[in-house]
């Protein structure tokens, strides 16, 4: 496995020489780009985010805890778009959440947190259907990564039955499944673990081992200690606002 | 293929996704169907009673009120149905959570609220079709020989109409809430838009209201080409208006919809439900 901080970068001044706290020093440019980001949220004293700076190289996961209400599920929906900074940037190479076209979108998958985000009376085919159509994936491909998303989350067995007659374990599956099926290069997923049992965490890792030596780079928040579970090239911990690096 | 094409496709895939979504959704609650269909039985029956009480001066139609009346009914259903359902189920999305996943797709939630608005919008189109057909088949209604061209008109209507529906989703992403502002707009329009009564027995002091929203217009001439109601001026000019009607208003629907989504976005409102 490649490490964030297997080899200086000689394209940018060592940590901590002007560098912002969480750029990794990898050879390969960051995928994802998190500088300087600030949030504050109404009648809250205090921001949740301060400054918060992180890249994502390619073929590296990373994983951030912190106490509940820390700000990690911020974080995530930052990165991912739905949220816009209110200081701060959110990049990839050049696209950012606003470039036309959704092309940033289209290089994030996204799991969120909960059980939210499924269309109770679909069925799971009709769901990863949707969703593919949703992340434009070609129509040309959209069959064959559908049916690939089946079989790399075991789901043949649910494909036609609809959501809401899922256990929360198979819906974790099914929702952790929509996040892959269009090939993001960055994968964002707060709290994957929820709900899964030890089959779902083993695909769940199988799958992103597999995304990871594609290239991609992966975005694990959770506020246990999973980041000794999974095999992570870096681990922060989010406090006070602050990301700080753990190991 | 150009990359405009390809993009289109896209964008139109996806669309036809959302539109599939809501009539498998749709589909899934087995009396729907039927009670979508019944309804208009039974408003067109209870309107061509009252119609029987009811002998204006002010309505000139073949078949009285009845016949000016049904076409009000249509319209305030389409509304009901199109526009007033919109900013229920854009609750439901943000409670349920799916309204994330337009969020953090290539879609994005512009588009994709536009889309989910097309199946309410064919759905209404059709239970508007149902409650004519029952009206000139159960009643006798004897709609006019240039009926057919309401299809062009009502779709241009419906887009003219769209910018309110804008308005109310507007409404539910920045503040969650808009079924008073709905129940407003709807019964609002019903009344200075001519839906059930003519204009001119409205009191002078609140008749400029019937000229400066695209429904009164969208009434006339729809009103005129399905039961050759007389026009107060002509198709040309109901036309312009309509038109106008989309290029002023469906620009100003969109840049309110941007910022209400972008309010959400700085704020974290859109998460909140």
């Amino acid at each position: 496995m490649s490490s964030t901080t297997s080899a200086p970068d000689e394209t940018r001044p060592p940590r901590g020489e002007g560098e912002p706290r969480g750029w990794p020093s990898s050879r390969q440019p960051p995928l994802l780009e998190l500088s300087g980001l600030y949030h504050r949220w109404k009648r809250q004293p205090k921001p949740v985010l301060d400054d918060v700076s992180l890249a994502l190289a390619p073929t590296t996961v990373t994983w951030i805890g912190g106490r509940n209400g820390v700000g990690k599920t911020t974080l995530l929906r930052l990165a991912a778009g739905i949220l816009r900074p209110q200081r701060g940037s959110v990049r990839i190479g050049e696209l950012t959440p606003d470039s036309r076209g959704g092309v940033y979108q289209r290089q994030i998958g996204f799991l969120s947190a909960g059980d939210r985000g499924l269309q109770a009376r679909l069925q799971v085919r009709q769901q990863l259907d949707y969703w593919a159509r949703l992340a434009y994936v070609p129509r040309e491909r959209r069959a064959e990564l559908v049916e690939r998303t089946v079989d790399h989350f075991e789901l043949q067995e649910l494909a036609e039955r609809r959501v809401d007659r899922m256990s929360m374990g198979q819906r974790q599956r099914l929702r952790i499944a929509m996040a892959f099926l269009h090939e993001p290069r960055v994968l964002l997923l707060d709290e994957p673990r929820n709900s899964l049992d030890e089959d779902g965490y083993a695909l769940l890792a199988n799958q992103i081992e597999r995304i990871r030596r594609e290239g991609a780079a992966v975005l694990w928040c959770s506020p246990r200690g999973e980041g000794r579970v999974i095999a992570c090239d870096a681990s922060y911990s989010l406090q006070d606002g602050r990301l700080e690096r753990t190991e | 293929m150009t990359l405009g094409v390809a993009r289109m496709r896209l964008w139109w895939d996806a669309m036809a996704g959302i539109v599939r979504r809501d009539a498998v959704l749709f589909m899934t609650y087995r009396t729907q169907l039927l009670s979508q269909l019944l309804g208009p039985l039974f408003t067109v029956t209870l309107f061509y009673y009252i119609s029987r009480l009811v002998t204006l001066h002010t309505i000139h139609s073949r078949d009285g009120y009845f016949g000016f009346v049904i076409v009000g009914v249509t319209i305030v259903q389409i509304l009901t149905l199109s526009l007033g359902i919109m900013p229920v189920t854009m609750r439901q999305e943000l409670v349920s959570g799916t309204i994330e996943r337009f969020l953090v797709s290539a879609h994005g939630p512009v588009n994709g609220i536009v889309g989910t608005m097309l199946f309410p919008a064919i759905s209404a189109m059709l239970t508007g079709v149902v409650t004519l057909v029952v009206a000139a088949v159960v009643f006798g209604l004897p709609l006019a020989g240039t009926a057919a061209l309401a299809i062009p008109v009502s779709l241009l209507g419906m887009v003219a109409f769209m910018p309110f529906a804008f308005f109310l989703v507007s409404l539910v992403m920045a503040f969650k809430q808009a079924a008073s502002a709905t129940q407003f707009i709807i019964a609002g329009l019903a009344i200075v838009g001519g839906l059930y009564f003519p204009i001119k027995v409205l009191p002078e002091w609140i008749r400029w209201a019937s000229e400066v929203q695209p429904f009164t217009p969208a009434t006339d001439l729809l009103r005129h080409l399905l039961v050759d109601y007389p026009l107060r001026q002509s198709a040309t000019v109901d036309l312009l208006k309509l038109a106008g009607f989309v290029v002023v208003l469906l620009p100003a629907g969109f840049a309110l919809l941007r910022a209400a989504i972008r309010y959400g976005q700085r704020t974290g409102t859109v998460a909140e439900y």
